[in-house]
């Protein structure tokens, strides 16, 4: 927009805004994939203290308690992205939790269906999703659930699916989350506007969800620009939830305002 | 076959097996991808459009149904109501910001059938003319502010 800019009110203005929107949503895909590498701290320091020198200080923190970090996307759905790889990626080394997953995951569909979920829609992400996990057995690696979770159509199949297991988790225990819910909605509207649309992003309430919906214990380093440290909060599965093997978390992510990325523990 | 047509496919099959109330594909109108669908909607009984017939004009990318359907009343009854423009257009969230793969076009269908249904008053947007005068051919394209859910 040059410096002469007038507004003009009978001239329609969303389709600039979009196609500026759409424009910066490409630039963030052509400059970062899906599932990134794995990276050393020192790689990113740079890009995270750019903003503010507290990051720099929060960096370091980091470092002593964690060797690496592995970037994701930012397009809104970059939590469950996160939380999908980072998990399968751990249970390629534990066949007794791959085991539990599968057998939950599975279970999970007639559940959705019960919730009045539609049928064939679900079904079609089940199909998906479980066909990825099973990836983990067939004998996976890293490389190839890399190569999954970048494959742009299969990923979001599998972050679907993930947000149909929160929207479920809400809707069937809503008495416990009415009260978590901003604004004046029902959880069913919370989830039609916040859960289950692509690229909204991911509050306390959907991890909450999802670590219970499939007993998954999870932590996340907060990065904001409040003291020297980050603060690690966690979320289990707790009573209500899904009973893991795992009572400690096995997986960590990191979030600076806005996003989320996998951290690997010392 | 792409995943869109397969995904189209298995929704053609549950919307003529299964129909909803009012709701029917006209089979005529499909592309051969099926990448365009026309969908015939009758005014259910005991609502202030009893009796009327309209028309749905549905429109699908490559990436549905990750992209949301391009859908609006087309032909020459268009309802006249609070959220719908004289021109076609739909003001429904989940046809943009609220749109999820999981919606299908069943689940539209029923959700604009809802909408007419539970009007009190036939009237149109009350920025109707300016709307209709400056939006896109597309409303995909229009940046839309949801008033409320009540009608």
């Amino acid at each position: 927009m040059d410096g002469n800019f007038s507004y003009d009110p009978a001239k329609n203005y969303d389709e600039d805004t979009m196609a500026q929107q759409r424009a910066i949503e490409k630039e963030i895909a052509e400059s970062q994939s899906l599932i990134g590498s794995v990276l050393s701290f020192d790689d990113i320091v740079e890009e995270y203290a750019k903003e503010d020198a507290v990051y720099r200080h929060k960096v370091e923190d980091l470092k002593t308690r964690y060797k690496t970090v592995r970037k994701v996307r930012g397009d809104g759905n970059c939590f469950f992205r996160a939380f999908g790889f980072a998990y399968l990626e751990r249970l390629l080394t534990r066949p007794e939790e791959y085991s539990r997953f599968v057998d939950i995951t599975q279970k999970s569909k007639d559940k959705l269906l019960a919730l009045g979920f539609p049928q064939f829609t679900l079904e079609d992400f089940h199909d998906v999703f479980m066909d990825i996990v099973s990836q983990v057995k067939s004998p996976g690696t890293v490389e190839k659930l890399k190569e999954t979770f970048n494959d742009q159509g299969l990923s979001d199949y599998f972050v679907v699916y993930l947000r149909l297991l929160v929207s479920g988790e809400l809707q069937g225990n809503e008495g416990e989350y009415l009260h978590f819910i901003d604004g004046e909605r029902t959880v069913k509207e919370f989830c039609g506007q916040e859960v289950e649309p692509m690229g909204k992003e991911s509050d306390h309430i959907h991890i909450v969800a999802l670590a219970r919906s499939v007993g998954v214990p999870v932590a996340v380093e907060y990065m904001d620009r409040e003291g020297n440290k980050c603060n690690l909060l966690s979320f289990s599965p707790g009573e209500g939830g899904e009973g893991g093997q795992e009572a400690q978390p096995s997986l960590f992510l990191l979030y600076r305002p806005g996003h989320y990325d996998i951290l690997y523990p010392l | 076959m792409t995943s869109m047509e397969k995904r189209l496919q298995k929704e053609l099959q549950a919307m003529t097996k299964d129909p909803p109330v009012g709701v029917k594909v006209n089979m005529e109108s499909l592309s051969s991808n099926l990448s365009e669908w026309v969908v015939d909607i009758d005014g259910a009984t005991g609502t202030l459009y009893e009796g009327e017939k309209f028309q749905l004009g549905f429109k699908f990318t490559p990436r549905y149904p990750f992209d949301s359907p391009q859908v609006m009343f087309i032909g020459r009854n268009i309802p006249v109501h609070p959220h719908i423009y004289s021109n076609g257009h739909i003001c429904l969230s989940i046809l943009t910001e609220d749109w999820s793969p999981a919606l299908s076009v069943q689940s539209v269908c029923l959700s604009i059938v809802s909408m007419l249904s539970s009007c009190k008053e036939k009237k149109l947007p009350p920025d109707n003319a300016i709307y209709v005068r400056t939006c896109s051919k597309d409303p995909k394209k229009t940046r839309w502010w949801y008033h409320d859910n009540s009608v």
